[in-house]
C-alpha cells in the first residue's frame, strides 16, 4: 500500500458563487522513501494539493488515504491530531516560534505528542546535531540566518518522527548556498533514514534534486515522471 | 513549556504589555481607593453616631417608642442594667431620662431633647465630654448645670454661665420650668445634633419632677461593632417586654446611606471593570491579530485548539494578575497613608456636619474586600480574552500560515 494515496481528489473553492477548481480530479500515489517534487506555475494548485495531503484542507470530492487512514472525512480536531503524529511540516517562511530557542522549537511538537522531557531533550539535540546546528541550540530564531532557521524547521519536522515531511517551497527564501546545503541535508535524511519528502516548488535547484517530479497544470496532473537527472546520478 | 510559551509571548511586546498592566493597576487602585474613601466615610459616620449618642444598642419601654413620653419608663431598669453588665464585651452603660421640651433664653427659644444623665456613666458610653469646646463637662459645683451644643448656644445667643430655661411636660401633664446655668458647650460633627440636644444631671431632673430614680433609656457601649450581635440578641430575647434595638435599627438613615454608598461603589467598580474589559479585549485582539501566522503554524503542526485557547487565556490572566497585584499594592499604600493622615475636607465643613462627618476623612477598607475584587479582575480578564481566543482558534491553519 502506498504511503499517500489520492483517489479522484478535487478541491473546489467558492462553490456557490464562482466555483474555482483548484485541484481537479487528481489521482496520485506516493510510496515510502520517495523524494517527490510537485511543480507547476503559480495558480496550478501545488499549495492546495500539499494542503490536502497534509490534512490542512479537506477535499470537496475524492479520498485521501495517508498511512492507510482515510483523512478526507476527518473533522478539524481529528485532523490536528493526525497531523501531529503523522506529518512533519517545513514552511517557506520557516515559521519557528520566535520566543523559543532552536532546541525548544524542536522540542515543542514532541511536547504536544506528550513525549517525556528527557526523551524530548535527547531527540532535539540529536536532530539539531544532524542538521549541523549543535552549537546553536540555545539561539533564538532572530539570532539565526534564514538557512539556519530552515534547518531548525527540518529538525522540528523530523523530531516528531512523522510518516513523511511536507515542504512548501522550502528554499524560496534562501540564498543558493543555504538552499544547496538544505537540499543536501534533506537528501541525506531521505537516503539514510528512508524519510519520505514531498515538496511543492518552482525552484529549479529543488526540481533538479527531486527523484520524482509531479507537474500540475490548472489543478490537474499534467506530467508525473521520474527525474532523469537523478536517474543518471543514481546510476 | 506551554506556560513558558505563553509567558514569553506576553513580553514580546513589552511596551504594550506594560501599558495594559499599568491600566489594570491604576484602574484597580482607583477602584479600591474610591471604595476605601466611601467605606471610610461610612465608617466615620457609624462610629461618630455610635460614639456621640447612640451607643451600640439601646433599651426603652415599648410605649416610649411611640410618643416618647417621660412617663414611659423602663420597669426594673436597675435589674436590666445589672444583667447587661455581666457580659464581658460591655464597656459602659448609661441610664438616661429623656424629655422632649423647650430651651429658652431671654430672647428666643428652641425645641430640644433634654437628656438627664449620670455624667460618670455617660462618659463610658458617649464622647460628648471630649467635645466640649468651652467650659467643662459637669465639673462645676453648682446645681442645675447644663451642657449644650454650640449651635444651640449661637441660636439662643448664650454663652458659658448664661442662664437657660428648660420647659417640659411632667408625668402628670403639668408644664414644668427649670432654670439651668450653662457649664459647658460642645461641638460635634453634626450641627443638627448640637442644635437639638442638651445634657443635664438626672438628679436635677428628678428634683424638678419630684420623683424617684427612673429611666427612659439605657444605652450600652461594647468593645466593638463586631461583637454587638452576640450581646444584643440575647438581651433582646431575655427582655422581650422591652424594646431593644441596635444602632442599625436606631439609625435607619445610616443603613440607607450605607446601601447608597455600596450601590455607588458597585456602579463605580462596574464602570472600571467594564472599561478594563474593553482594554483587555483590545490588547489581546491586537496580540492575536499580530500572530495569525503563528497560530496557523501551531495548529498546522498539531497544537489542539483547546491548547491555543488556554495559551491566550493564560497570557491574559497573567497580564491581569500582575496588574491586579500591582493595583492592590498601590491601593494598600494609598489607603494606609490616607488612613493615617486623612484627607482634608475642611472646605466642605458645613455640608459634612449635616451628615455627621468630620473635616478629615480617613480611608479604610476591610481586607475581605480585596480578594473578591482581584477575582473580579481575573473574571474580567477571562471575559476580555474570550473573543480574541475564539478568533484565534477559528483560524484556518492553511490560510493563517500565508498571512503576512
Amino acid at each position: 500500500m502506498a504511503l499517500i494515496e489520492l483517489n479522484q481528489v478535487s478541491k473546489i473553492y467558492d462553490e456557490t458563487i464562482v466555483p474555482i477548481k483548484a485541484v481537479d480530479n487528481v489521482d496520485l500515489k506516493i510510496e515510502k522513501g520517495e523524494f517527490t517534487s510537485i511543480v507547476g506555475p503559480s495558480g496550478s494548485g501545488k499549495t492546495t494539493l500539499l494542503n490536502l495531503i497534509g490534512g490542512l484542507d479537506q477535499p470537496t470530492e475524492g479520498k485521501i488515504i495517508v498511512d492507510g487512514i482515510d483523512i478526507s472525512t476527518y473533522k478539524p480536531d481529528a485532523l490536528i491530531n493526525f497531523r501531529l503524529h503523522h506529518i512533519g511540516f517545513v514552511f517557506q517562511a520557516y515559521n519557528l516560534i520566535p520566543v523559543f530557542t532552536a532546541k525548544e522549537n524542536v522540542e515543542f511538537i514532541m511536547l504536544l505528542q506528550n513525549i517525556t522531557r528527557s526523551e524530548r531533550e535527547k531527540r532535539a539535540i540529536e536532530f539539531l546535531e544532524a542538521v549541523g546546528l549543535k552549537d546553536r541550540i540555545n539561539s533564538t530564531p532572530a539570532e539565526l540566518s534564514g538557512g539556519q532557521q530552515q534547518r531548525v524547521a527540518v529538525a522540528r519536522a523530523l523530531a516528531s518522527q512523522p510518516s513523511f515531511v511536507l515542504a512548501d517551497e522550502p528554499t524560496a527564501n534562501l540564498d543558493s548556498v543555504s538552499a544547496e546545503s538544505l537540499l543536501n541535508l534533506m537528501e541525506d535524511l531521505n537516503h539514510k533514514h528512508n524519510m519520505t519528502f514531498v515538496f511543492s516548488t518552482h525552484d529549479q535547484r529543488v526540481i533538479k534534486r527531486a527523484h520524482r517530479i509531479v507537474t500540475l497544470q490548472d489543478g490537474k496532473i499534467n506530467k508525473d515522471e521520474m527525474n532523469p537527472a537523478h536517474a543518471i546520478i543514481d546510476s | 513549556m506551554l506556560l513558558t510559551l505563553a509567558w514569553r509571548n506576553i513580553w514580546r511586546n513589552k511596551k504594550r504589555s506594560l501599558i495594559i498592566i499599568t491600566a489594570i493597576a491604576v484602574g484597580l487602585c482607583c477602584g479600591l481607593f474610591a471604595s476605601a474613601t466611601m467605606f471610610g466615610m461610612w465608617d466615620s459616620m457609624i462610629n461618630t453616631t455610635i460614639d456621640r449618642d447612640l451607643g451600640h444598642f439601646q433599651i426603652h419601654s415599648k410605649d416610649f417608642e411611640d410618643e416618647k413620653l417621660i412617663s414611659d419608663t423602663i420597669p426594673n431598669f436597675e435589674n436590666v442594667i445589672s444583667t447587661i453588665k455581666k457580659s464581658k464585651y460591655v464597656t459602659g452603660i448609661s441610664s438616661r431620662i429623656m424629655i422632649e421640651g423647650m430651651a429658652s433664653s431671654a430672647s428666643t427659644s428652641n425645641g430640644v431633647r433634654i437628656i438627664g444623665i449620670n455624667p460618670a456613666n455617660e462618659k463610658n458610653v458617649t464622647s460628648i465630654y471630649k467635645q466640649v469646646v468651652d467650659g467643662s463637662y459637669f465639673t462645676e459645683d453648682f446645681k442645675n448645670q447644663i451642657v449644650i451644643g454650640e449651635k444651640l448656644a449661637d441660636n439662643l445667643g448664650l454663652h458659658i454661665k448664661s442662664k437657660i430655661i428648660l420647659s417640659f411636660q411632667g408625668t402628670d401633664g403639668s408644664i414644668i420650668y427649670g432654670a439651668f446655668r450653662i457649664a459647658g458647650i460642645f461641638k460635634t460633627e453634626s450641627s443638627v445634633f448640637d442644635k437639638s440636644n442638651v445634657f443635664v444631671k438626672e438628679n436635677d431632673l428628678q428634683n424638678l419632677l419630684n420623683s424617684n430614680m427612673f429611666s427612659n433609656e439605657i444605652v450600652v457601649r461594647l468593645t466593638s461593632v463586631q461583637v454587638a450581635d452576640s450581646v444584643y440578641i440575647p438581651i433582646k430575647n431575655q427582655f422581650s417586654n422591652l424594646s431593644v434595638k441596635n444602632w442599625g435599627e436606631l439609625a435607619p438613615e445610616l443603613k440607607l446611606f450605607n446601601d447608597m454608598l455600596m450601590t455607588q461603589m458597585n456602579i463605580f467598580l462596574g464602570i472600571i471593570l467594564f472599561a478594563l474589559l474593553f482594554g483587555i479585549t483590545n490588547t489581546m485582539l491586537m496580540s492575536v491579530m499580530e500572530r495569525v501566522r503563528e497560530f496557523g503554524v501551531l495548529m498546522a503542526v498539531g497544537m489542539k485548539r483547546s491548547r491555543v485557547f488556554f495559551m491566550i487565556m493564560f497570557e491574559t490572566i497573567s497580564l491581569s494578575f500582575i496588574g491586579g497585584i500591582a493595583g492592590v499594592i498601590l491601593a494598600l499604600i494609598f489607603i494606609q497613608y490616607f488612613g493615617s493622615v486623612g484627607i482634608n475636607l475642611s472646605a466642605f465643613t458645613e455640608g459634612l456636619s449635616q451628615w455627621s462627618l468630620g473635616t478629615r476623612l480617613y480611608t479604610s477598607l476591610p481586607f475581605s474586600f480585596y480578594p473578591p475584587l482581584v477575582l473580579m479582575i481575573l473574571v474580567t480578564a477571562v471575559l476580555g480574552a474570550f473573543y480574541p481566543a475564539i478568533k484565534a482558534i477559528k483560524l484556518n491553519p492553511s490560510n493563517a500560515i500565508r498571512t503576512y
